[in-house]
């Protein structure tokens, strides 16, 4: 059967998808097997299906990178990438945001600060030599983490990829947690069992701790938000993957569970056009990776990474999907990662061009020009003192991480399994009100299989 | 009551289920199908779809989701069709919900759990003995059953245990063996091996369908005056160190007896406790007796081949005991 997507470039209102699953949920609700019919769905006389990604990007920059081979002075070959397309493309306006207000806008501007300068802090202890093993950077992201992050009610679930250190923020955890971690310290949240953003917290901040595979997170998520609402809770559980984790096949597993189940999983697919050194032209072949969610049968928008009020917006309308139970939403955020996969690496592979288009679109230089020029919320005064401000709150952390000591030797020892007490374990959201069939208990028949 | 091996298992989970709202079942077909085997048949329901989910074939969302949910405090019970494709989820266990308590102190009470197993032709992909890959992962707790008795009491510890446990059932054994079960509510420690026949002249060491091998191999040799001494293991990580060190301090002689195949099996690291904790009251070499270094074959003469039998038992016996 053919089938054909209709990607409208056009759609600048934003005009919402609203996929047509109506499944009842919360505790008791028969919420399976989720309707597969859906209003976006829309058959012509051809009987062409046609889909709909609504796309709310002000701009759409269009980029093939390739490899192609170079000869140097000594005519040796080499391979290299190369990029072609439209790089002198002016830079788009931030686009209002439907929700956001003022004081929002420059709460969301000051974690997005914070993580820059937090993580420029990094850098400094790495070269100080402070750091054990690498940095990893979030520069050009910061919208897309910070954005995503605020748009969670208290109660929602987390989980960071390596390049959100904003969100951590944004969800209570203090830039000496992120330090400390690096520094592998005593006092970290992981006690030096791990480093970077592996750490979680399932008492208050509700952020289950990343691992270093791609993808595993989201199945997990999708699990938090089956327990919570197997206790008559609808959760949004937020997670990111990037253009080359989403290649992995538990990516798959996790978002079609998500989908089967119509749990409120909030998915950032963060197109930043580099997985390592590899180009995501090697990674997929649809246009757009937000055009996936058709498959799966669920909602599927596109942003400008760059763009606070656009992450925003579509995150907080997926998070109140969620909460009004109507299943997951998978968001594409368009960007570039602006630095190498990590410290070690100085990212040469990437055509200079492409650096330089995305620099004029650093997120938080285009907010800052939105908030101080465009709508004038902030004084050019008040955005130095809040400047400040940042710098000495990272300064002050920055102390606070340095001086951790490093852990004990035989601290290294124990806590492998909960024993001893250590954890009680009750439901979160309270005890699952269950009713009970009256189906009383039989012998099972002999089995058919493998006798 | 007199209860099948897979009977003990269902009511463990069922009576679990109905002590506990915070535990669900999940995995491929246990719902209105029951399940492969049946283990869940029935409990859709009584228990609901909420509570009994019939999942897509995807067995990292599985134990993804498993474990998700027994962060906000559930006890999830997943149900892998066949252990074999517990190695789909590999990643997931090993990397995910072992290593989470360690590093950063959430507890994950989940309960993976399936049939694994040879005996009964199941070919390469549904005969598998897969718990040494889950030994080798600090973090997670392997068990392995032998009786009715024990599964009952296993399955009902695992649901409640503050850590994820791997339940390893034996399919050969589903509806092959009956045993006494008691009416009243009562659980099995997880890590506690089970002296499933006491005797003084050599040990065998084992656990699961092996145990009813050493127990025939047992009554054989009896006739000629050599006395078996038979440990169940129960647990197979954590390991009971003191029951494995107690009857080779009795004995003098160890076999060691295992389904699965023997280089890095887990006869070797039995090996390595008795030479750390009873080297001295050893009167004779560590024998192991462990399925072939190869995939298990599918046709019934091979499989018989591969896998350890009642008659390698009673002839390692003989020649240890000359020692």
């Amino acid at each position: 059967m053919g089938n054909k997507k209709q990607k409208s470039k056009a759609n600048t209102n934003g005009s919402r998808s609203r996929n047509g699953s109506h499944a009842r949920v919360g505790a008791g609700a028969l919420a399976r097997p989720v309707e597969r019919t859906s209003k976006e769905i829309h058959s012509t006389t051809s009987g062409v299906r046609t889909y709909s990604i609504p796309d709310y990007r002000l701009e759409h920059p269009d980029f093939t990178v390739r490899q192609r081979v170079e000869k140097d002075k000594q005519g040796t070959e080499h391979v290299r990438y190369e990029v072609e397309g439209d790089l002198d493309a002016p830079v788009p306006p931030i686009r209002d945001s439907k929700y956001l207000d003022k004081k929002q806008c420059i709460e969301i501007y000051r974690w997005m600060l914070l993580n820059r300068k937090m993580e420029v802090a990094l850098e400094n202890l790495y070269k100080q030599g402070k750091v054990v093993g690498g940095v990893y950077f979030g520069l050009g992201q910061e919208a897309c983490s910070c954005a995503s992050a605020y748009a969670l009610d208290k109660d929602d679930w987390f989980a960071p990829m390596i390049r959100n250190q904003g969100s951590l923020l944004v969800r209570g955890f203090r830039a000496s947690d992120t330090m400390m971690q690096y520094m592998a310290k005593a006092d970290s949240p992981t006690k030096g069992r791990d480093g970077t953003s592996h750490f979680g917290d399932i008492e208050k901040r509700n952020m289950v701790s990343p691992i270093s595979m791609l993808g595993d997170l989201i199945p997990v998520l999708s699990g938090v938000a089956l327990g919570a609402r197997l206790q008559g809770r609808n959760l949004a559980v937020m997670t990111y993957i990037g253009d080359g984790g989403q290649s992995t096949g538990v990516t798959y597993e996790g978002i079609n569970f998500a989908a089967v189940q119509n749990l409120g999983l909030v998915l950032f697919v963060e197109s930043n056009l580099w997985a390592y050194s590899t180009p995501s032209e090697m990674q997929y072949r649809c246009k757009d990776l937000a055009e996936r969610a058709i498959g799966y049968g669920i909602p599927g928008v596109i942003v400008d990474g760059t763009d606070a009020c656009q992450v925003y917006d579509a995150a907080r309308d997926a998070v109140e999907r969620a909460h009004r139970g109507e299943g997951p939403t998978m968001i594409e955020a368009k960007m570039m990662r602006m630095k190498g996969h990590a410290i070690h690496d100085a990212a040469s592979y990437v055509p200079k061009p492409m650096f330089d288009f995305w620099k004029k679109r650093d997120p938080i230089a285009r907010f800052e020009n939105y908030l101080v020029k465009e709508k004038k919320w902030l004084t050019p005064k008040e955005n130095e003192e809040l400047i400040k401000e940042v710098e000495e709150i990272i300064e002050a952390e920055r102390e606070i991480a340095v001086n951790s000591p490093m852990p004990t030797p035989e601290s290294a020892e124990g806590g492998v399994y909960c024993e001893d007490g250590c954890h009680e374990i009750k439901p979160k959201y309270g005890m699952p009100k269950v009713k009970k069939g009256t189906g009383g208990y039989k012998e099972t028949e002999a089995a058919v299989h493998l006798k | 009551m007199q209860l099948t091996y897979l009977e003990a298992i269902r009511q463990g989970i069922w009576e679990e289920m109905d002590r506990d709202p915070s535990v669900f079942c999940l995995g491929e077909d246990i719902g209105i199908y029951g399940g492969a085997f049946k283990v869940t048949d029935g409990f859709i329901d009584r228990f609901g779809p909420e509570r009994v989910i019939d999942t897509p074939i995807a067995e990292s969302a599985i134990v993804g989701a498993a474990f998700g949910a027994s962060l906000t405090g559930m006890r999830p019970v997943a149900e892998f069709q066949f252990m074999d494709f517990i190695g789909c989820a590999f990643n997931q266990i090993s990397n995910m919900v072992a290593k989470t308590h360690y590093l950063w102190g959430a507890p994950a009470p989940l309960v993976l759990r399936g049939p694994s197993g040879g005996y009964v032709h199941g070919g390469p992909f549904h005969s598998q003995n897969p718990e040494m890959w889950f030994v080798h992962n600090p973090g997670v707790k392997v068990i392995c059953p032998a009786t009715p008795y024990d599964a009952k009491g296993l399955i009902k510890s695992a649901i409640r245990d503050n850590n994820p446990c791997i339940f390893f059932e034996h399919k050969y054994l589903y509806r092959r063996i009956k045993g006494e079960v008691p009416a009243e509510d009562y659980v099995v420690p997880i890590g506690k091996a089970n002296l499933a026949r006491e005797g003084r002249d050599l040990s065998i060491v084992t656990y699961a369908a092996m145990v009813h091998t050493a127990l025939e191999a047992a009554d054989i040799l009896s006739k000629e005056g050599i006395d078996l001494e038979i440990l169940d293991l129960r647990t197979v990580s954590p390991l009971d160190r003191e029951a494995i060190t107690q009857t080779v301090k009795k004995t003098n002689k160890v076999i060691i007896l295992h389904e699965h195949s023997r280089t890095g099996g887990l006869a070797g690291e039995i090996a390595a406790i008795i030479n750390e904790e009873a080297f001295d009251d050893l009167d004779g070499p560590i024998v192991r007796i462990a399925g072939l270094d190869s995939a298990i074959p599918f046709s019934p003469p091979q499989e018989h081949h591969y896998l350890p039998k009642t008659e390698d038992v009673v002839r390692e016996a003989r020649r240890l005991r000359a020692y």
